[in-house]
């Protein structure tokens, strides 16, 4: 079942995406915003009277201690993010989209990051200052053959 | 022989009335089908994708009927970091003809996909309408629903309403376009799949038939005046095209639209089959045998409520 999203809970939502990876306000003005399982949150389009969604739009968040972003939308918007950025070289890309951990060289602040292959956006991962965790869902892992 | 190969021969021997060339169909059939995908621009530019994909087979082909399907030499287009991020989706060349047909009426506009998994047109869908207006995906299974469900994740859908219902007991919604790509016997799909092979059965025709006539039933009595209904299946059996379309001419108020797209070769609906008799108006239905472009088998029909 999905909720509307209280404005306390986009507020913090806003403020985070402007704060890690600096992404304007503005790109979500057109969603409404909805609260769904597992503290899921989801951006999509009005609700529809009688019809009961499993979901609606896409999911960008999940709303524990910190908002974790998806690799979803991640890939949605990571052309427009350039802030907390961790790009990785062929190899690295490779064993990323296979669902590997990895210790790249970067001296980004620990926190959720962006993982970039030159301009294109694998995902999310989580940096802890030694390791990047994976964050792709593994139904999403890939052996990827071409690159 | 193989299980495989009767059932195409089968297949070839029913349809040898119809078909307008029996030899080259029969040719046809039995060839491979190369792997075909379109430009997701969703999530990328279509011409820097395209100039990356063609580093891994340069001989990768534009359609002459759809500005945005190719076909490559590759078979494993599913392990290239376009297909992971969502830039392109692997999709066979006839199902991409329902969006085409209905170009006019996508902008913007509320679109009903009545049996939508796994996503394919529904995707397409909302990349022609860059993710405006309001799409509702409904399938009546939860694992097709997963599917859908990921396709619409990785090609960064954000217009749709995901549903799971058997669409006869959908929810009376006004839309501007119902999409009824009905489950079917799949044997347009022959080239490719040989699960269609191993499950196909006879009665098969009979159980899909009431199944598709129920749900553009459905369709037909669900929809505004004005509004578009698109019929379609993977199948060249006429008891679940013009037998389907034939009779819903005839119980509900509707009018059978002409259909063409640049390019692509197509048959006509036909008439007649084993005795039966349809509405001449389903001559505007457009049927397109494997021969003729060189892709699957598949049906369309393009209704207006009034």
């Amino acid at each position: 079942m999905l909720a509307s999203l209280n404005l306390e809970k986009k507020t913090q939502i806003l403020d985070y995406c402007k704060e890690r990876f600096d992404i304007s306000k503005k790109i979500f003005d057109d969603y409404n915003w909805y609260l769904g399982s597992k503290n899921r949150i989801f951006i999509g389009p009005d609700k529809i009277e009688r019809i009961n969604p499993e979901s609606i739009g896409i999911c960008v968040f999940r709303l524990n201690k910190t908002p974790k972003p998806t690799t979803n939308f991640l890939q949605l918007f990571g052309n427009q993010i350039y802030k907390n950025v961790i790009e990785l070289n062929k190899k690295q890309t490779t064993d990323y989209c296979n669902g590997l951990n990895l210790e790249p060289e970067t001296d980004v602040k620990p926190g959720f990051v962006i993982v970039k292959y030159k301009k294109i956006t694998l995902g999310c991962g989580h940096w802890n200052g030694n390791l990047l965790k994976n964050q792709i869902p593994k139904s999403r892992f890939c052996k990827i053959n071409y690159l | 022989m193989g299980a495989f190969q009767t059932v195409k021969q089968n297949i070839i021997e029913r349809y040898s009335n119809i078909v307008d060339n029996s030899p080259k169909f029969a040719k046809f059939v039995n060839e491979p089908l190369k792997q075909s995908f379109r430009v997701n621009t969703l999530k990328g530019e279509k011409e820097e994708v395209l100039e990356k994909l063609k580093t891994y087979d340069s001989k990768i082909e534009k359609v002459k009927w759809n500005d945005n399907a190719f076909v490559s030499n590759l078979t494993n287009l599913g392990s290239s970091i376009e297909h992971f991020t969502g830039q392109i989706y692997i999709q066979e060349l006839t199902s991409m003809i329902p969006p085409l047909i209905v170009k006019d009426v996508i902008e913007e506009n509320k679109i009903i996909d009545c049996c939508a998994a796994p996503g394919s047109k529904t995707t397409q869908i909302a990349d022609m309408m860059q993710n405006r207006g309001h799409i509702i995906a409904n399938d009546s299974r939860h694992t097709r629903i997963k599917s859908l469900r990921g396709n619409l994740d990785r090609l960064g859908v954000t217009n749709t309403t995901v549903s799971l219902r058997d669409f006869k007991s959908f929810p009376n919604t006004k839309a501007e376009l119902y999409l009824v790509d009905a489950p079917c016997s799949s044997e347009g799909t022959i080239r490719k799949k040989n699960a269609v092979a191993r499950k196909w059965k006879e009665k098969d025709y009979e159980r899909f038939s009431k199944l598709q006539k129920g749900l553009l039933k459905k369709a037909c009595q669900m929809a505004p005046k004005g509004s578009t209904i698109i019929y379609s299946t993977c199948t060249f059996s006429p008891d679940e095209n013009e037998k389907i379309v034939s009779e819903i001419l005839t119980e509900e108020s509707i009018d059978l639209k002409r259909i063409n797209l640049n390019g692509l070769k197509t048959g006509k609906g036909i008439t007649e089959w084993n005795g039966q008799i349809y509405d001449k108006e389903v001559e505007k239905c457009m049927r397109i045998w494997p021969h003729q472009n060189d892709t699957d088998g598949f049906f369309v029909a393009r209704m207006e409520k009034c």
